[in-house]
C-alpha cells in the first residue's frame, strides 16, 4: 500500500484547524496540526511532511517568518491560508517561496485540489510536454498551440508567457514572478507590458474575454492557468 | 475674523497687526498733511480722518491694545502736527479732552465689537462642526442598527437550527438532518459575504472619502467578479459584454469588484427569474459604463425614491423574507462615489437595471495614486 501523504497544517484557530483536519483525514492524508508558529516550525523538520498548510495570522511568530525559516532548509510545497483583502500579504508570501494560496474562507473541495496540484508539481522529475485542458492544447516540444484542433498563433513574447503559465497551470504565479522569468529582472516594475500581453493572449484563446476558461486573473496578485488535463 | 488672519500663527497675526497699524496711521498723516496744506485751519475734518483710520485698525488688528496705542498716538499727531500752535504740543486747548476722550471711546468701541465678532465667527464655526460631526454620529449609527438587524437575522438562523440539530439528533431523519445543516451552511456564507461587505469599506479612508486606485484592465475586474460569483452561484447564468478594445481604467479592484457582485447578487436573488442577467460595460469617451439588467419583477415603486438609504428597508416588513438588499447597495454607492462615478438605479420594461459609471482619468483633487 502507498504511503499516507503527511500534511502538516499551521492554524492557530482550534475550530479551523478541526474542520481542515477531519476534511483532510476523510480524503486519507495524514494530518499533523501546529497551534503556533514555533511548533509548527519544529514540526515542520521532525515530521517530514509533504504539504505545509500556513496560516499568516499566527499569534506568536509572523507567518511569513515561519514560512522564511522553513526555506533556509527545506523545499517543502507550503500553500497559504490567508484572508481576502491582503493582497499584499499573499504577494509577499508567494515571492518568499509559498507555492500556492488559499482564500479563506475556503471549499474543502478548493483545498484538495490545491493539494493535488501542489504534490504533483514537485513530484513530476520531467517537466511535462503537452498541457490539454478543455479544447486548449499545447506542445511544448512542437511549440505549438491549438485551440479546438485549429493552430493559434501568438508571437514570441505571448508563447513564453501562456508556456509558464501551462508548466505552472493550476499554481498562482505573481506579476514580479512572471516579469522577472519572461523580461528579466532589469524591466522596470510596471507591469502593464505584461497586462497588455495577456489581454492579446485572451483574445485569442478565450471565446468571451469578459468570462475566461483558461486564464484566470487573480487581481493585485497575478495569474493561474487551468489546471493541466494531461497526467 | 477675515480667514485670511485664521491662517496665521499668533505670532504673524501680531506682527501683521503692528505693521498694519503704522501703516494705518502713516497713511492718516500723509492724508491730513494734503488735506491741511489745501484747507489750512479745519481741524474737525483732520480729526474725522484720523478717526477713520482707528476704526480700520481697531477693526483689523487683533485685540484692543493696538487700537489703544495707535488712539494715543493719534491725539498727540493731531495735537502736535495740526492743531494750534503747529509742531508743538498743547494741551491747554479747551475742546482738547473732549477730542481725546471720543477718540479713545470710538476705538475701544470698535476693537470690542471686532473682538466680540470675531469670537461669534468661532463659536458659530464650532458649533457648526458639532452639527456636523453629530450628523456623521447619526449616519453611522443608522448603519450600526441596519447592519446588526441585518447580521442578526441570518444568525437567528443558525443558531436555532444547531439548536434543533443538537437537541434532536436521535429523532431527525438523515434528509432533515442535510436540511438543517445546509439552511446553517446558507445562513453563514450570507454572513460572510455581508462581512466582507464591510471589510472593503474600511478601505475607503479618510474624510473626503478616498480610495487608493491603480489602473486596471477592465476585462480583468469584470472576469475576478463573475469568477468569484459562480462560485457562490454556479448555475446561474450570466450574460457578459465588455468592450473589444484594451482599457485601463483608474480603480481599487477589488471594490469594484465587490459592487459588480452585489449588483449581479441583488439581481439573482431579487428578480426572482431565472433570465440571464445582463453585464453590459461600455467604453465612453471620458467613462466606462457598466450595467447590470435583469429581466424580473423590477425595483418596488416605493422604493425607487430612497434606493441607496441603508436605513430604508429595515423598517419594512419585507426585510427579513428578502434580507435587505440596503446595505449592500449603499455600500456600493460609497464606493462609487469614492470613485468619482454614479450610481443609478431603475426599472426598464422587463424588470430592474443599475448602471454605474467610472471616470477614465484620475481627477486633480480626487483619486491618490
Amino acid at each position: 500500500m502507498k504511503a499516507r501523504i503527511k500534511i502538516l497544517l499551521i492554524e492557530d484557530d482550534k475550530s479551523i484547524s478541526r474542520f481542515i483536519a477531519t476534511a483532510l483525514e476523510g480524503n486519507g492524508y495524514k494530518i499533523m496540526a501546529a497551534l503556533t508558529g514555533k511548533e509548527g516550525i519544529s514540526l515542520a523538520a521532525s515530521f517530514c511532511p509533504d504539504v505545509i498548510l500556513l496560516d499568516l495570522g499566527l499569534p506568536d511568530v509572523d507567518g511569513l517568518q515561519v514560512l522564511k525559516q522553513i526555506r533556509t532548509w527545506s523545499n517543502v510545497p507550503v500553500i497559504v491560508l490567508s484572508a481576502r483583502t491582503k493582497e499584499q500579504e499573499k504577494v509577499e508570501a508567494l515571492d518568499m517561496g509559498a507555492d500556492d494560496y488559499i482564500t479563506k474562507p475556503f471549499g474543502t473541495e478548493e483545498l484538495m485540489a490545491r493539494i493535488r496540484t501542489c504534490m504533483r508539481h514537485r513530484h513530476s522529475g520531467t517537466p511535462d510536454r503537452i498541457y490539454k485542458a478543455l479544447n486548449l492544447e499545447i506542445n511544448f516540444e512542437k511549440r505549438l498551440v491549438k485551440l479546438e484542433g485549429k493552430e493559434i498563433h501568438l508571437t514570441q513574447i505571448e508563447y513564453q508567457l501562456l508556456t509558464l503559465l501551462a508548466e505552472n497551470s493550476g499554481r498562482v504565479l505573481t506579476y514580479s514572478f512572471i516579469m522577472n522569468a519572461i523580461w528579466g529582472p532589469y524591466m522596470d516594475s510596471n507591469n502593464q507590458i505584461l497586462r497588455v500581453n495577456m489581454a492579446n493572449i485572451r483574445r485569442k484563446i478565450e471565446k468571451n474575454p469578459a468570462q475566461p476558461q483558461y486564464v484566470f486573473t487573480e487581481i493585485g496578485i497575478g495569474y493561474r492557468m487551468l489546471d493541466n488535463e494531461h497526467v | 475674523m477675515n480667514p485670511f488672519f485664521k491662517k496665521l500663527t499668533r505670532r504673524e497675526q501680531h506682527i501683521f497687526s503692528i505693521f498694519f497699524s503704522i501703516f494705518c496711521m502713516g497713511v492718516a498723516i500723509a492724508v491730513s498733511f494734503i488735506y491741511h496744506n489745501l484747507v489750512p485751519d479745519n481741524l474737525t475734518n483732520i480729526v474725522l480722518i484720523f478717526i477713520l483710520a482707528l476704526v480700520v485698525v481697531s477693526r483689523y488688528t487683533v485685540g484692543y491694545w493696538y487700537g489703544i496705542f495707535c488712539c494715543l498716538f493719534a491725539v498727540v499727531c493731531v495735537n502736535y502736527l495740526f492743531a494750534y500752535p503747529y509742531f508743538a504740543l498743547n494741551f491747554t486747548l479747551p475742546d482738547y479732552p473732549v477730542t481725546f476722550l471720543g477718540m479713545a471711546a470710538i476705538t475701544l468701541l470698535t476693537s470690542t465689537l471686532t473682538s466680540h465678532l470675531a469670537k461669534q465667527a468661532e463659536m458659530l464655526a464650532e458649533h457648526e462642526k458639532k452639527l456636523n460631526e453629530a450628523e456623521k454620529e447619526k449616519m453611522r449609527a443608522n448603519l450600526l442598527r441596519a447592519i446588526s438587524h441585518d447580521l442578526r437575522t441570518p444568525l437567528t438562523g443558525i443558531i436555532g437550527n444547531s439548536s434543533v440539530f443538537l437537541e434532536n439528533q436521535v429523532r431527525l431523519s438523515e434528509e432533515e438532518k442535510t436540511e438543517i445543516v445546509s439552511n446553517i451552511n446558507n445562513d453563514a456564507n450570507w454572513l460572510l459575504n455581508m462581512v466582507e461587505n464591510l471589510l472593503t469599506v474600511t478601505r475607503i479612508t479618510g474624510d473626503n472619502l478616498t480610495v487608493k486606485s491603480n489602473e486596471e484592465p477592465l476585462e480583468e475586474v469584470v472576469a475576478e467578479s463573475l469568477q468569484r460569483l459562480s462560485k457562490r452561484y454556479p448555475d446561474v447564468v450570466i450574460d457578459a459584454q465588455i468592450p473589444d478594445e484594451f482599457i485601463l481604467v483608474p480603480m481599487d479592484a477589488i471594490l469594484i469588484e465587490q459592487v459588480t457582485i452585489n449588483l449581479l447578487e441583488n439581481a439573482i436573488i431579487h428578480s426572482e427569474s431565472v433570465a440571464p442577467i445582463k453585464l453590459l460595460v461600455e467604453n465612453h469617451s471620458d467613462h466606462v459604463s457598466f450595467t447590470i439588467r435583469d429581466y424580473g419583477v423590477g425595483l418596488p415603486r416605493e422604493m425607487l425614491n430612497n434606493l441607496f438609504d441603508s436605513t430604508v428597508y429595515t423598517t419594512s416588513g419585507t426585510s427579513d423574507a428578502h434580507r435587505g438588499m440596503g446595505i449592500g447597495l449603499s455600500i456600493c454607492q460609497t464606493i462609487i462615489t469614492a470613485h468619482h462615478g454614479t450610481l443609478t438605479g431603475r426599472n426598464h420594461k422587463h424588470g430592474a437595471e443599475f448602471i454605474f459609471t467610472l471616470p477614465k482619468t484620475i481627477k486633480e483633487d480626487g483619486l491618490e495614486k
